[in-house]
């Protein structure tokens, strides 16, 4: 039994007829990083805010299964009840993320505290301790600081202790070192995967860095437009992708083809697949909506053109 | 089924494909385009509707009402009637007489007053923003000492000491918001010129002044335009605030705050129309002012 | 120390800029002072007394060193000294200005808040609604219609007549805000009876108050919980009520104390309608007095005291702002 499985998350903003995200659906193996691919715009946070249930007011989930171990988080009215030794989260700007007019130890020490019940004095004895864990020197001085005192990745270990602390079983990372310098990169990436081995939580690894995610996943899902287009082994990624998205991303990266001028953007307006638009293959069954089929033992691929041609 | 600019790489040849969509938004007749307009700003609409009323009372008002400052012995603190809407006051004059004349006055005053700050204040404001320097250090140190006092304090001891005349409380009143004008024009202005044409302007060998008045100077404006209507209606409490303290405006002038301020004894023995009503007015003008201003302002941000 | 500085500076400049209004702009400054029925000769000697007739420099150099040294001139009308007269009506004008910010800020924050907290719903539209009528209402209309219906129509609330009603002691004089007085003195029943004379008054004021403070609060709120780091707050489990006040208020006080601030400046000149209408011996109807007997010694006095009590309030502003905002208070500084 998968550690967890999102399935049919449909978002839309609230009154729109343009869906946000359409029959999205990911899951992660015990112990297994999972990527989660798409340029800006994907919907890719948004499938990781769905499932955490925070939402922005005016965004809502109208249906969505979000199972952990089996048990269905969802509730029917679209919320999603869910605390942090389930499922925690790291995002993007660490510095901002935090904070400013409280001490970090103070901040890690409140997740504690909520979480696991126990008092002021001890939880933030405890933070103390998650702070060292993380790799941070000298955790006591640091614990008294302010989030604009300390460098962007201190501020993502700070945030990792802080989820880490609850003892999640699944941990989603919102392209956590984006905005961190690739020194930095590295050492979070051996910080997460050291703590994925050390706790044994699934990891949902958020990204539009192809790089990152052959140093990290262990399994890929390829998201446009709001919808999933691929899922499969990054083995496989890297070698044969089948979908003409995916195979555009490699493209672009792997081989530096230039497909800046054909750069159009999501449209939401459309019916079926939303890479219809861009895709050199689209026919017109591309106008209804796919959906993923396994093709391969642990390959599943959501497309029409792929039928039509031999492969 | 709209299209879509087409990728230069070709789709192959025999591909019939063409997008469809979800949903396209149907032209709405030009009444059902106000009324949701009016459904979604609420106050807006209600300050558009405030506001042209009174300058219709304002500009057409006095012609039709009878003369302010008519008096009427017999006839004094007669209540809201069907002969005088406002009632009368002390000396029988028709409250709503003098209450639309005093529209007139005050509308207009609170205008001048708010261009001519807005005039000045802009000027100064993109000089001290455009050239910086000392320049701008000394005219910020200005500003700063005339902000140390609130304004209506300042329009206040302006009006004391001169002469009580129209154009002083003019003067007064706008020099009160003069620098309210400057920061916000400097504001942009510093904003504008690191923009490209100012840039331009220069290079072409335009002297600095013609490029901080003819370039510079339009495009600050607009954030002072948008706080003119503000402005206005501070202006116009500012002026009935004075006068109902009988400075600047003094009675027996029909001016809003002159007739509550002459008004506020009659409350005592229980005749409250002569100042309620006056007073009435400024509180709807002045919103009418908020109403739009303050949408305007939301809009711009 | 840089701030006491300009600090100074702009008091100094404050009392330039008063200085000049009154003496240098037209007007036989003597004459006017005289008042209007006066003869050549008594224009001569007040001329003399008041060293008119001395070089502009001199007058100014003169008024300086006086206003350095806490004196700010004699008084045409009454021939006591300024200063002193000030000093004797700053506390009531001060207790009339301490309660109706306390009064505003509670209101404006309350409602702030659960604006923020639940937009778009009633309570919501309510608040904005009395947001935008407050910051266009006028003061004297308020205090009258107030005082129409709960002094005269009503009889809850005494009328405008002063602190205390006519006749009663005075209590010992500890802190000048009869409310206190009262109590330390051991006379419970004057701090009732100051209150009851406080309620219209102060409820004008903090109408008006209480509109851009509601407003300020309730922008700031939205965009402090809009931020990234309420989201992690969320993420991590924190319950809503804290996230409510520590990460979303505590990182809006910043703008909402400058609102203070200037709200507080506002009422210094707000001061002047509100006294003049309930009768309240304070500064403000000091200076509106000084206006109508053209008493410029008195009105340059009282100017000056504004903008010095303005520009020390600011002072303390920027001592809240480093007490709240660890950036400020502590500076950037990584370190790694």
């Amino acid at each position: 039994m998968s550690l967890f499985r999102a399935t049919g998350l449909n978002v839309e903003v609230t009154g729109s007829p343009y869906p946000i995200l359409r029959e999205v659906e990911f899951s992660v193996e015990p112990g297994e990083i999972l990527a989660l691919v798409g340029e800006s715009g994907s919907g890719k946070t948004m499938a990781a805010l769905a499932v955490m249930g925070l939402l922005p007011f005016g965004i809502d989930m109208t249906t969505g299964e979000v199972k952990l171990e089996g048990r269905n988080l969802a509730r029917s009215d679209g919320t999603v009840e869910r605390d942090a030794s389930q499922i925690s989260m790291i995002f993007q700007h660490p510095v901002g993320a935090l904070n400013p007019t409280m001490r970090v130890g103070s901040q890690v020490a409140r997740a504690i505290q909520f979480n696991q019940h126990v008092g002021r004095s001890s939880a933030l004895q405890t933070a103390i301790e998650m702070i060292g864990h993380v790799g941070i020197p000298g955790p006591e001085q640091v614990a008294r600081r302010y989030p604009h005192q300390l460098s962007g990745g201190m501020c993502q270990r700070i945030m990792i202790a802080m989820a880490i602390s609850c003892k999640p079983r699944l941990l989603i990372a919102d392209e956590p070192t984006t905005a961190l310098d690739v020194t930095v990169q590295a050492q979070i990436f051996e910080l997460i995967k050291a703590l994925v081995e050390e706790i044994g939580c699934g990891v949902v690894f958020i990204t539009h860095d192809l790089g990152a995610v052959a140093e990290m996943a262990d399994r890929v899902t390829v998201m446009y437009g709001g919808q999933v287009m691929e899922e499969l082994p990054v083995a496989e990624l890297l070698g044969r992708p089948k979908h003409p998205y995916t195979r555009y991303l490699l493209e672009s990266v792997v081989q530096e083809v230039d497909h800046r001028i054909e750069d159009i953007g999501v449209d939401f307006a459309l019916t079926g697949c939303r890479f219809g638009h861009r895709c050199l293959l689209a026919h017109d069954s591309c106008n209804e909506y796919p959906t993923l089929e396994e093709i391969s033992p642990g390959h599943r691929l959501s497309c029409f053109a792929e039928k039509a041609e031999a492969p | 089924m709209t299209q879509v600019p087409e990728p230069s790489s070709k789709r192959p040849a025999d591909s019939q494909f063409v997008v469809r969509r979800v949903y396209v938004p149907k032209e709405q007749s030009l009444p059902r385009r106000w009324l949701s307009f009016m459904r979604a700003n609420p106050l807006f609409t209600i300050g558009l509707i405030l506001l042209t009323m009174f300058v219709g009372l304002a500009t057409i008002g006095p012609f039709f009402v009878g003369d302010p400052l008519r008096t009427n012995i017999t006839e004094r603190f007669s209540p809201p009637s069907a002969e005088h809407w406002f009632g009368t006051d002390v000396f029988g004059r028709d409250v709503f007489a003098r209450t639309v004349h005093a529209a007139r006055l005050d509308l207009s005053i609170g205008l001048t007053i708010a261009f001519v700050a807005m005039v000045i204040g802009s000027t100064v404001g993109v000089i001290s923003g455009y050239f910086g320097g000392w320049v701008d250090e000394i005219i910020m140190r200005l500003t700063d000492v005339l902000l140390a006092f609130p304004g209506f304090v300042l329009a206040l001891i302006i009006v004391a000491a001169l002469d009580e005349s129209l154009l002083n409380v003019v003067i007064a009143v706008a020099a009160a918001y003069v620098p309210y004008f400057i920061r916000l024009t400097r504001a942009q202005a510093l904003v504008e010129r690191e923009q490209e044409y100012a840039d331009a302007a220069q290079l072409a060998g335009n002297s600095p002044f013609r490029v901080a008045f003819r370039h510079v100077m339009p495009n600050s404006l607009q954030p002072a335009l948008v706080s003119a209507t503000l402005v206005t209606g501070w202006a116009v409490l500012t002026v009935a605030g004075l006068a109902f303290l009988s400075v600047g405006i003094q009675p027996p002038q029909a001016e809003w705050g002159v007739m509550v301020g002459e008004g506020a004894r009659d409350i005592i023995t229980g005749e409250w129309w002569t100042s309620l009503f006056p007073g009435g007015m400024v509180v709807l003008a002045v919103m009418a002012f908020h109403f739009i201003g303050d949408d305007l302002t939301e809009a711009r941000a | 120390m840089k701030r006491v500085a300009t600090s100074l500076l702009t008091i100094l400049g404050i009392v330039v800029v008063v200085f000049f209004i009154v003496r240098v702009l037209p007007g036989d400054a003597a004459a006017v002072r005289a008042g209007p029925y006066a003869n050549q000769e008594l224009i001569d000697r007040i001329a003399d007394k008041y060293g008119l007739n001395d070089p502009l420099h001199v007058q100014f150099v003169d008024y300086v060193s006086g206003v350095a040294q806490g004196d700010l001139g004699i008084s045409i009308r009454t021939n006591q000294s300024v200063t002193r007269e000030l000093l004797d009506r700053l506390p009531a004008s001060l207790e009339l200005a301490v309660y109706s910010v306390i009064l505003a800020t509670a209101v404006g924050v309350s409602l702030g808040v659960l604006s923020a907290h639940r937009q778009n719903t009633w309570i919501d539209r309510l608040s904005r609604i009395f947001a935008v009528v407050g910051s266009a209402m006028a003061l004297f209309w308020l205090g009258l219609l107030l005082t129409f219906f709960f002094a005269f129509t009503w009889r809850w609330f005494p009328g405008p007549v002063d602190r205390l009603a006519v006749g009663s002691e005075d209590p010992g004089t500890y802190t000048g805000f009869y409310t206190i007085d009262g109590i330390l003195s051991g006379r419970p029943d004057i701090t009732v009876e100051a209150f009851r004379y406080l309620v219209l008054p102060v409820i004008t004021l903090a109408f008006v108050l209480a509109a851009p403070i509601l407003k300020m609060v309730r922008s700031a709120m939205i965009e402090a919980l809009d931020s990234d780091f309420v989201r992690t707050a969320k993420a991590v489990g924190v319950p809503r009520t804290q996230i409510l006040f520590v990460d979303g208020f505590r990182n809006a006080l910043i703008p909402v104390t400058t609102t203070i601030g200037i709200v507080f400046g506002f009422m210094l000149g707000g001061n002047i309608l509100v006294e003049f209408l309930f009768s309240w011996p304070g500064i403000g109807r000091y200076a509106f007095d000084a206006i109508t007997t053209r008493d410029l010694e008195a009105l340059q006095g009282f100017v000056v005291l504004v903008g010095v009590m303005y520009v020390f309030l600011n002072m303390v502003i920027d001592i809240a702002y480093a007490v709240i905002d660890p950036r400020i208070r502590l500076g950037g500084g990584i370190t790694k």
